[in-house]
């Protein structure tokens, strides 16, 4: 087989296998747990908003959970929220083009009563 | 003003109702508790203006001691800690109102008080809690009380599905016909509804206890 052969098949399986490669936020998605992504949030997601994950202290109860999704929820940015008390995160999606920052997030879990660990953005689609 | 120090009616409440309620909030949220246990039925109501205090309005009804208490109470989380994997608090609160007697019990209205403190330790399995509550009247007499609650899940449950905990309290009334009581009960919990069944082996009597948070 000659070297342009080669670098023909090569080129040829790269395109094939390029579709099965997931965008950052569908690797994400896919880590992901049920738990983590609620339907309303899949849509809020689909309209274009962006996903924001917060590792969270202290979350052990569903009193604990329900503290942050309100917190989280009463904000005008913020479209869906949950929380995954086996991954120890809040989750939540931002509408289109709004904006929170990080210094906000911390602060909105401090007020419901727990303690951020971590706030990761995953790229968007 | 005769200082009173008060507990033992309010250790269902409290070893039940104030330690398990979480009784301060999130920043806004609100939350209605109902109890019925083997000294007293009470109902609470209290609003977190602040995510470290809550403030509400408590009634209870003593059936032991014939009387009643109306007052405002505030609870303060004094401190927090936070693990992966655990929470632990350190609450202390204090009421301030009227009481008077009922039914047989001809003790006029007068100024009435309870201090207290808190303190629980949880995982997602795990649960134990401690309260200790004194309280006083100017016309109903004065009582101490401490309680102790230790919970297991039997089974680990996320976010909006049922939770289920196995418990059992023991309170410590020196005043009571039975200064020591033990209620065995189950608690279930889901989303914004907590509610728990227990039964007062000491007395024979029903322990009752359901809160919603708004």
């Amino acid at each position: 087989m000659s070297i342009r052969n080669l670098a023909f098949a090569l080129a040829l399986a790269l395109s094939v296998s390029a579709p099965a490669m997931a965008s950052p936020l569908a690797m994400t998605q896919e880590e992901l747990s049920e738990a983590q992504i609620t339907p309303s949030m899949q849509t809020a997601l689909d309209e274009g908003g962006s996903l924001v994950i917060v590792d969270v202290l202290g979350a052990v109860c569903d009193f604990c959970a329900l503290a942050m999704t309100r917190t989280f929820e009463r904000r005008s940015e913020v479209a869906a929220a949950t929380v995954d008390l086996d991954a120890k995160t809040l989750t939540f999606v931002l509408h289109e083009g709004a904006e929170l920052e990080n210094a906000t997030i911390t602060d909105l879990i401090r007020r419901s009563g727990y303690q951020e660990n971590g706030i990761r953005r995953p790229e968007a689609r | 003003m005769r200082v009173f120090i008060f507990a033992g009616a309010v250790l269902a409440l409290a070893s039940g109702g104030i330690a398990d309620a979480r009784p301060v909030s999130y920043e806004g949220g609100s939350t209605l508790i109902v109890e019925h246990d083997r000294d007293m039925s009470a109902i609470w109501a209290h609003y977190t203006p602040h995510h470290r205090y809550s403030i509400g309005y408590r009634g209870e009804w003593h059936r032991e001691d014939d009387h009643a208490f109306h007052g405002a109470q505030l609870t303060w989380l004094a401190n927090r800690w936070f693990g992966e994997d655990y929470q632990a608090n350190l609450y202390l609160f204090g009421a301030a109102g009227l009481a008077y007697g009922v039914d047989d019990n001809p003790a006029g209205t007068g100024a009435a008080g309870s201090l207290g403190l808190m303190a629980d330790w949880e995982t997602r399995r795990w649960f134990v809690s401690y309260m200790a509550r004194g309280f006083a009247g100017e016309t109903v007499g004065e009582k101490a009380m401490q309680s102790a609650r230790l919970g297991v899940a039997p089974y680990v449950a996320n976010y909006g599905a049922l939770h289920t905990w196995l418990m059992v309290q023991v309170e410590h009334n020196p005043q009571a016909e039975n200064p020591v009581g033990v209620t065995p009960l189950v608690r279930f919990f889901q989303g914004p509804l907590m509610a728990e069944f227990g039964w007062s082996v000491t007395d024979d009597k029903p322990f009752l206890q359901f809160q919603y948070r708004f």
